[in-house]
């Protein structure tokens, strides 16, 4: 049975490393996008079953990746998991009409937690 | 007054006096690396990890907090600027940067990243504070490195400009190029107070602003040069003269 593939959009690197860790201990397959130029590209590769999101991006936030993924009919549906230092100034209702899903707070939350957000939007 | 003025009144004062953008800047700038160190103590907490991953995580944890103790001294730094007298004095560029270069390679090895100075067949000198000069080259590494594309060295470099009167230090970074927006928005962050998150969601642009001010203490500038393939982060300063003499 094919593993589900978590893209994971982080421009800091050895945050990004962590959460692959751990999402692969629990038996998702990763894959890692810098920016949002390259989370677009990974997304035509790699067809990732959820998008796990940073907001503050290199070049561009994680809201014009959020509107081009919005633009076509098969990456609108992919469920996004936002997770970021500002979620205390988003709110999930605000960003709901963008697939988002879930919110994570990263200065607030435990190694885990990607994969309980992962698994509840699934 | 002057824009840059007021602009030091609020970062300078700000910091001292409550200005709040500021310090939602500079906390905002410090948010990044201590929540990274928490999700890294939290996984070696955890255990279950091989001896090389903990040494790598801890290896994460120490350069991770030196490159934020270097912006909270930036921070400081830059918040005295008026109450402190700071000799300006002839600096040969190519020792200092290759002081800078030994001292960030392990954080950029760290990265799986290189930083190399370009070499120089004529030595040049420019009139500059060893320390302030060093805290703005170490800035534009650090955000070279967190910009960059992974498989790119960043490179450092020297140029004189003007007959050599004036002395170019700048850093290469090679990465995505700048959309024209992005180009807009950094040229601000040259002489603009850093603002709120919620006014400039892609960065406070705290680490520029501050070397704007350092460079201003030392009669110089900043800048950025545009390229397709990514951009350099500059510093203008006079070139010494007692190297003629010589």
């Amino acid at each position: 049975m094919k593993k589900p593939l978590i893209l994971i959009v982080e421009d800091d690197a050895w945050l990004a490393e962590q959460q692959a860790r751990v999402l692969r201990q629990a038996g998702y397959e990763t894959s890692f996008a810098p920016h949002a130029i390259a989370a677009i590209e990974a997304v035509d590769d790699v067809h990732p079953d959820v998008i796990m999101l940073d907001v503050l991006l290199t070049g561009s936030t994680a809201f014009a990746l959020l509107n081009e993924l919005q633009s076509y009919g098969d990456t609108g549906v992919i469920p996004i998991v936002l997770c970021t230092n500002l979620a205390a100034d988003i709110k999930l209702d605000d960003v709901r009409p963008y697939g988002v899903k879930r919110i994570l707070d990263k200065a607030t939350m435990a190694p885990d937690d990607v994969v309980a957000a992962v698994r509840s939007v699934l | 007054m002057s824009a840059k003025r007021e602009a030091h009144e609020q970062l300078g004062g700000g910091l001292l006096e409550g200005n709040i953008p500021s310090l939602v800047a500079a906390a905002h700038e410090l948010k990044s690396p201590l929540a990274l160190m928490r999700q890294l103590s939290l996984m070696l907490e955890a255990g279950d990890l091989s001896v090389m991953e903990s040494q790598r995580m801890l290896r994460q944890i120490s350069l991770t907090s030196e490159r934020a103790l270097r912006l909270t001294s930036d921070l400081t730094r830059s918040a005295r600027l008026d109450d402190a007298m700071f000799n300006l004095e002839p600096i040969n560029p190519q020792q200092l940067c290759e002081d800078i270069v030994h001292e960030l390679t392990p954080l950029f090895n760290a990265y799986g990243r290189d930083v190399r100075l370009l070499p120089r067949r004529h030595p040049l000198l420019l009139v500059a504070n060893r320390d302030l000069l060093r805290r703005i080259i170490m800035n534009f590494s650090d955000n070279a490195l967190h910009y960059a594309n992974s498989n790119a060295a960043i490179e450092i470099q020297i140029k004189a400009l003007n007959d050599g009167q004036t002395i170019r230090l700048g850093v290469r970074d090679y990465g995505p190029a700048l959309s024209s927006d992005m180009w807009r928005t950094l040229q601000g962050k040259l002489t603009s107070a850093p603002q709120s998150v919620h006014a400039r969601p892609q960065s406070s642009g705290l680490g520029l602003y501050i070397s704007s001010q350092f460079a201003d203490a030392m009669h110089g500038k900043i800048g950025i040069t545009r390229h397709r393939d990514g951009a350099t982060f500059y510093v203008d300063l006079s070139a010494s003269h007692q190297l003629s003499l010589l």
